[in-house]
């Protein structure tokens, strides 16, 4: 298992060179963000080799989607991940891994097709505002279209997460650059589970040690926070909730490296348990800090605002209802 | 049961040793045995003792013990498969798990070769069973405060005290018993581990009754009880120690099994609902889907912490306290579904069918006992602690 080693390694190096890419990438311009990141590979890790990219398999945007989750990136990166692999064969793949064009995906709504332009209105579409592309459900499957098209208006703004806010968009007679098939739009909406559960978990995991740092500092009652037993175990829970999620994640992996048929139903799990040990958790760092954690100054309301809406973005409600039904089935 | 076929052949590993305990489990569960299956009758200790000899006989208990203390000599991979086989179906608790994941264990860390060889086939033959004495009425979760005392006298260790909570005592030979050799300051050192037969004189058990109406465990009375020297475990001052070694790798290997029993269970809980037309149409209403959805989620997430365990084990890594994280999430995570699960089967009409009838029996049972699963093995309490301590490494605070 040479390979493993390898692996690691490299993941590793993701891992570092993310987190200074990520903390680079704070007071730039989104244009400037897309040459960073590109210029760092971080744009084209699951993009085939033809379209600039590495080629690599899911498990090496893990690392880079935690330390976005961490450092609260405000750039579309799981939807650039993911259009510039499904776009691999096609010009804008290209420009997207090459940060030339800044693409996302409106995760709710669905346009109607008529002579094949599209109509209709999207949401749920983070940095629409300032993305050159937007990948939109049709019918019977996915279209990429140019937000400067004619016939295409991006609402203004609004939704929980500050560092990349969403937008409603509408369509009417837009013509499609690009399409993808329905299996593929499957399979990216399924890997945008796993990538959206390591952004969790990165950032569960930053929430985590700025709490931890908090309460060893603060003193109440003449002695420092972390002294008392509630809050110990208090921070205990968070740590297993960050836990919890990477053994999803890890176990997805051991799964689909073995091509266990398991592998479809730990997408979905990961993302649930993503979604609610990283909200829980999110929620106590924030409880942790006190009436400080409800300020605007201290972040954990930004990470708490991004969960939320990685929450929504993946329809964590409908997924839990398709795990039910599905158990029902298995048990008919 | 010595009738039971298909022996465990030398050499299977992997998922050729799959193939064989399912293929062992189909042609040796004897009948009625099955709590998610018509017919079900609860099997009482002499058929659950047959059971488990016939299992380790299969191949399905002991799988990582030298095969000259009577195990199979595998690795911990079969140790997963087994208890992957096992957990699928609604088999019996073991009577005697204390002895295959505690006493066994440490015997093989600190006994020596006599004990070894004395004490380890018996417990898997079923022919010895042991119980624990850890606990006392002042020394629960805090065993620094034990205050057995055990005295060497010249020729025998003279030991008086109290045990409490000492599961299946009443049905054991042996009891693992832990005694202060040193002054009660020591705390933590000077604390011996014994296998006391539990019918010396001077031993009383007094079995106390659960919440769920069962006597299966009981207060331990040890009345200037003589233990031979051949019957101490490991060094005086270093019982402790080994023990808590033992223990931190033991909460995370042993009853492996659990999360897919834990899986039998919901889809039990699914299957007798939906034979019922009103909890049918409750389970098939919204409402219960989030909670059941969950309870997926909990179970693939146990899975997710015990199957790498197992690797990490085998290339020879530390796994340090994870089986902490594992025994908290488990535990409370089943008190979640026993408590969604009753809220169901008790929904159920009267005149329920008989499989609905025994699936609320099950449920109530599971219910009652999933409540000790959150204070055995280390409270909640003591998980969080070990977790912020020794995984979180905080600060200790000034």
């Amino acid at each position: 298992m040479s390979d493993s080693a390898d692996d690691l390694a490299g993941l590793s190096a993701f891992a570092e060179t993310a987190r200074h890419a990520v903390a680079a990438c704070v007071p730039l311009s989104m244009r400037d963000r897309a040459a960073l990141l590109a210029a760092d590979g971080l744009l084209g890790i699951l993009a085939p080799e033809e379209a600039g990219g590495l080629a690599l398999d899911i498990r090496f945007a893990a690392p880079v989607m935690a330390a976005a989750g961490a450092g609260l990136l405000g750039y579309p990166l799981a939807e650039s991940l993911l259009l510039a692999a499904a776009f691999g064969n096609h010009p804008e793949g290209t420009a997207i891994a090459a940060g030339e064009r800044i693409a996302t995906i409106a995760w709710s709504g669905q346009v109607s097709t008529q002579s094949g332009r599209l109509s209709g209105t999207l949401g749920r579409a983070p940095l629409a505002g300032e993305a050159d592309l937007l990948l939109v459900d049709t019918t019977d499957g996915a279209a990429l279209i140019a937000l400067d098209a004619p016939g295409v208006a991006v609402l203004p703004a609004f939704g929980f997460d500050l560092e990349a806010p969403e937008h409603e968009v509408t369509l009417k007679d837009v013509t499609p650059l690009a399409t993808l098939t329905a299996d593929a739009t499957a399979r990216l909406r399924d890997d945008a589970l796993l990538l959206w559960a390591s952004a969790i978990e990165g950032a569960a995991d930053a929430c985590l040690a700025m709490t931890v740092e908090h309460v060893s500092t603060r003193e109440q009652f003449g002695k420092t926070l972390v002294s008392f037993q509630a809050l110990r175990h208090a921070l205990a829970r968070q740590k297993l909730a960050v836990e919890h999620i990477r053994a999803a994640l890890a176990r997805h992996d051991a799964l689909a490296a073995r091509g266990a048929s398991e592998a479809a139903l730990a997408h979905r799990v990961t993302f649930a348990a993503a979604v609610r040990f990283g909200a829980a958790s999110v929620e106590s760092a924030l409880q942790l800090h006190g009436g400080m954690g409800f300020t605007w100054d201290v972040p954990i309301h930004r990470y708490l605002r991004r969960v939320r809406a990685v929450e929504a973005q993946g329809n964590a409600a409908a997924l839990h209802r398709g795990l039910a039904l599905d158990l029902l089935h298995a048990n008919s | 049961m010595d009738t039971d076929t298909l022996p465990l052949r030398p050499g299977l590993t992997g998922e050729d040793f799959r193939a064989h305990v399912r293929a062992w489990l189909a042609a040796n569960v004897p009948e009625g045995f099955l709590a998610d299956q018509p017919g079900y009758r609860t099997p009482d200790f002499a058929a659950c003792r047959q059971w488990e000899a016939a299992m380790h006989r299969g191949g399905l208990a002991g799988m990582t013990w030298p095969v000259e203390y009577g195990g199979h000599g595998l690795s911990l991979r079969e140790h997963l498969i087994a208890n992957q086989e096992i957990g699928r179906l609604a088999l019996p608790e073991s009577v005697n798990s204390l002895g295959k994941e505690l006493a066994g264990p440490i015997i093989m860390a600190v006994g020596n070769e006599e004990q070894k060889l004395r004490f380890l086939r018996p417990l898997l033959e079923m022919r010895e069973i042991w119980c624990q004495g850890f606990s006392e009425p002042n020394a629960g979760s805090d065993l620094a405060g034990l205050r057995t005392r055990a005295t060497w006298d010249g020729s025998v260790w003279r030991v008086t005290g109290q045990k409490i909570w000492t599961s299946g005592a009443m049905n054991a030979q042996r009891c693992l018993l832990l005694a202060r050799t040193g002054p009660l300051e020591d705390r933590h050192r000077g604390l011996a581990l014994f296998a006391m037969k539990m019918d010396t004189p001077g031993v009383t058990i007094r079995p106390l009754r659960q919440l769920d109406g069962k006597e299966s465990f009981a207060e331990v009375f040890i009345d200037d009880v003589e233990i031979a020297a051949e019957d101490a475990l490991g060094a005086p001052d270093e019982g402790w120690s080994a023990a808590v070694r033992v223990l931190s790798i033991e909460r995370a290997t042993n009853r492996m099994y659990r999360s897919w029993r834990f899986e039998n269970e919901l889809n039990h809980l699914v299957r007798a609902c939906r034979a019922d037309a009103t909890l049918a149409s409750l389970i098939n209403s919204g409402e219960w889907h989030r909670r059941l959805a969950e309870t997926v989620v909990d179970i693939e997430v146990l899975k997710a912490h015990v199957e790498p365990v197992v690797e990490r084990l085998v290339a020879g890594e530390s796994i340090g306290d994870r089986g902490s994280l594992m025994k908290l999430h488990w535990s409370e995570a089943h008190q979640r579904f026993a408590a969604l699960a009753l809220e169901l089967v008790e929904q159920a009409p009267p005149g329920a069918s008989a499989a609905v009838q025994a699936a609320r029996q099950r449920f109530q049972n599971v219910y009652l006992r999933a409540r000790a699963e959150t204070i055995y093995a280390g409270t909640t309490e003591i998980q969080l602690g070990i977790i912020g301590d020794r995984i979180l490494k905080l600060p200790r605070g000034r």
